[in-house]
């Protein structure tokens, strides 16, 4: 009898560490998310600010698939190398939004060009930090950095 | 006296530019009013899509010019945004395939970036942790400390983003609306400045 209320106790007290850890990662990964601006760029460039609401469901069902599938690791099983190129092209294009919007909000551009007055090419620069960010993922996949 | 009220960016389709494009116009008398508001203000030169920075004193001479006997109290802003957008025929399959991608892309982000947070602060570990501290026992992985967090963590998105599809919980606009209005905002103010600093041909150096 008091083993089993003691286990449902404890039950209960995990439930509400995970649920509220649930809670908190939420409201911190996703306000970070909108906070940095990649969303808000690519609905501006792509000029489709009607449909933000679709946007929001869809980043909605994202990160919950996106964790389930994280913590349960439960298997697809279908879409093969099409899915898997969906997926790794567009999880790079978000990445790459994400951190030039980290670089963008701490001023790094900015600063540097205004530092050593650069008046023409930027463009460039911008092309070299894209060529340079292409080289490094693929330098790091080749050489099995991670590991 | 006229009251007016521009608008800080305004997007128009025709080259010819009249006030109440761009602004709200307030007049006690209804026909200095609709006279205020046919001025045109502007004429969008060749071109494709472009954007025009006009100031409020521009239109205030204009509308004197129009009548000497009008007195204009400026309510809006005093910088503002024509944006020449060339009509074009609604390409629907264009416009759905933007937006496929931009839902693609948000799926996929919003996916990886719980899966890399996950992944970073090691919450498997972490959970088996806490499964023991409280319970005294080693946790199999599949606990209702994975179960809850997920729940939780389902809830926190959408309090967060105040809605699901159709439904909603309060008419407050949702996050990625309010980020993006400052975004726009921020492109205007950028137009604006950048005007300013032309004209001056002042820049930091």
């Amino acid at each position: 009898m008091f083993a089993r209320a003691g286990v449902f106790a404890q039950s209960a007290v995990l439930a509400l560490v995970g649920g509220g850890a649930g809670g908190i990662v939420a409201a911190g990964v996703f306000a970070f998310l909108v906070i940095i601006g990649v969303f808000p760029r690519l609905i501006g460039k792509t000029r489709t600010r009607a449909r933000i609401r679709l946007y929001e469901t869809l980043i909605i069902l994202g990160g919950v698939w996106g964790n389930v599938s994280d913590i349960y690791e439960f298997p697809l099983l279908w879409g093969g190398n099409v899915l898997l190129g969906t997926f790794g092209l567009a999880v790079g294009i978000f990445v790459g939004c994400l951190v030039m919007s980290l670089a963008e909000t701490v001023k790094t551009l900015p600063v540097i060009s205004h530092s050593i007055h650069l008046a023409v090419g930027l463009q460039y620069l911008i092309l070299a930090i894209a060529a340079g960010k292409l080289t490094g993922a693929l330098l790091y996949f080749a050489r099995d950095m991670g590991a | 006296m006229v009251y007016l009220n521009l608008r800080e960016m305004s997007e128009v389709c025709d080259r010819t530019v009249f006030l109440k494009d761009v602004a709200d116009v307030y007049c006690k008398n209804q026909a200095v009013q609709n006279r205020c508001r046919a001025l045109k203000i502007l004429n969008v030169p060749q071109g494709g899509e472009c954007n025009i920075i006009l100031s409020a004193a521009e239109v205030i001479r204009g509308l004197e010019a129009l009548d000497p006997s009008v007195e204009v109290s400026n309510i809006g802003k005093s910088e503002f945004v024509v944006a020449y957008r060339p009509p074009q025929p609604p390409r629907l399959w264009w416009q759905w395939l933007k937006t496929i991608f931009v839902c693609i892309v948000c799926f996929c982000g919003a996916a990886f970036a719980i899966m890399t947070f996950n992944n970073d602060v090691n919450v498997n570990d972490v959970f088996r942790e806490v499964y023991l501290l409280i319970t005294g026992r080693e946790s199999d992985g599949f606990t209702i400390l994975e179960l809850s967090y997920s729940i939780g963590l389902a809830v926190g998105i959408l309090l967060f983003f105040n809605h699901f599809a159709g439904w909603k919980l309060n008419t407050d606009p949702t996050p990625l609306e309010v980020e993006m209005r400052l975004y726009e905002e921020n492109i205007a103010k950028t137009l604006i400045q950048d005007s300013e600093r032309k004209e001056r041909e002042v820049d930091v150096r």
